[in-house]
């Protein structure tokens, strides 16, 4: 089913504009999509190296959020929107893989966790400060949390190499 | 004497670690991975230094702090990127060697090094003076503004070396029913850019 949608979105007229400009759109799309990666990267990072006390020590959790939180969300948003410029312009490529569809799973877990962080920040925010930051088990998620953005990262590319999930990916089936 | 450079790029390629790079069906994919994590990570901390010079964000803390807190990581992983980007580099050297995306890139990255070390040279020097005011001075927020420009250009450039070369060692897809036990045996046949023919129907 998700292959027959990918063929008729691929006949659509956004698509074929897309198909038609192939030399020059979808590197274009594909750039700004990485730039996005380096936006939110950058700021997952700076966020996690603050909870694990590695940097940004001179600033409290709730400064280093406020300044790198709105670049996480815009870095996110224009992902998306590169994101689903690149299913428009190559719906057979994205759809029918495996990495594709296990690179979504994750990016849900990881805005599941973004969103609890938030949230839990914003109540408890003296707890966050004075108590969590500095608990073991909140570090290990932190780093866990970092890890799953690099299995997204990786995932990313691997959609243009999906054949290395031999008969696991759906791009190889009949 | 003038070095023999065609000599040394087919040397980079008959090396045995390119050769097991290029007969792999996963290293290349993975390097390639490793590559755009690590340059997510130098543009992403070079361009909150930038940022901070132009007094756009970040403008109330101090510059030196800021910087002796983040630069290393960038330097971190400017290494990663660096080492992935010579693993990539030497399975197909003479290519990307003639490539005119990778050298506008190398050019680039030379002109970002330039652009550094100009801003040790200028506002690099005065830093006491400006490092809690908002913003760097005329020269500073320059460097930063080039920086920003230069930096998204080498990753488009990058981007584009995808689509324009061709691996070396290109085989039609594998046929269905491959599994992991292959892959040792298999080798890697897409160019990272656009896939120009379906996946296989059997």
């Amino acid at each position: 089913m998700v292959k027959q949608f990918a063929e008729w979105l691929s006949t659509t007229s956004p698509s074929v504009f897309i198909q038609n400009h192939n030399s020059w759109v979808i590197p274009a799309i594909q750039s700004v999509h990485i730039i996005g990666i380096a936006v939110v990267l950058g700021s997952v990072f700076m966020i996690y190296l603050r909870i694990l006390g590695w940097a940004g020590m001179d600033q409290t959790l709730r400064q280093t959020t406020s300044r790198f939180g709105p670049w996480l969300n815009g870095g996110l948003y224009l992902m998306l929107a590169t994101g689903v410029l690149m299913v428009i312009g190559e719906p057979v490529r994205e759809l029918v893989t495996l990495s594709f569809w296990l690179k979504m799973f994750l990016v849900a877990v990881s805005t599941a966790f973004a969103l609890i962080f938030q949230i839990s920040l914003q109540k408890n925010e003296r707890r966050w400060e004075d108590i969590l930051v500095k608990r073991r088990s909140i570090q290990g998620l932190a780093i866990v949390t970092f890890l799953i953005w690099v299995c997204i990262i990786i995932l990313g590319r691997l959609i243009a190499y999906d054949h290395i999930w031999g008969s696991w990916s759906p791009a190889t089936k009949a | 004497m003038p070095m023999d450079v065609a000599a040394l790029l087919k040397l980079l390629e008959d090396s045995g670690l390119a050769a097991r790079i290029r007969d792999s069906v996963f290293l290349f994919p993975m390097i390639e991975s490793t590559h755009v994590i690590g340059l997510a990570l130098v543009f992403g901390t070079i361009a909150i230094i930038d940022l901070r010079l132009l007094g756009i964000a970040s403008s109330q803390r101090s510059f030196q702090r800021m910087a002796s807190d983040i630069l290393k990581w960038t330097w971190g992983a400017f290494a990663l990127t660096a080492l992935t980007g010579s693993l990539m580099f030497i399975t197909n050297a003479s290519v990307y060697y003639h490539n005119l995306f990778f050298r506008t890139k190398m050019l680039l990255l030379v002109l970002t090094g330039i652009n550094m070390l100009f801003f040790e040279l200028t506002a690099g020097r005065t830093i006491h003076g400006w490092d809690q005011a908002p913003s760097a001075p005329r020269t500073g927020k320059a460097v930063a503004a080039l920086s920003l420009a230069m930096w998204i250009g080498i990753i488009c450039m990058g981007r584009l070396i995808g689509f324009t070369t061709s691996r070396a060692a290109a085989v039609p897809p594998p046929p269905a029913g491959v599994n992991f036990d292959d892959f040792l045996q298999g080798t890697p046949n897409d160019n990272g850019g656009t896939q120009t023919t379906p996946p296989r129907e059997h």
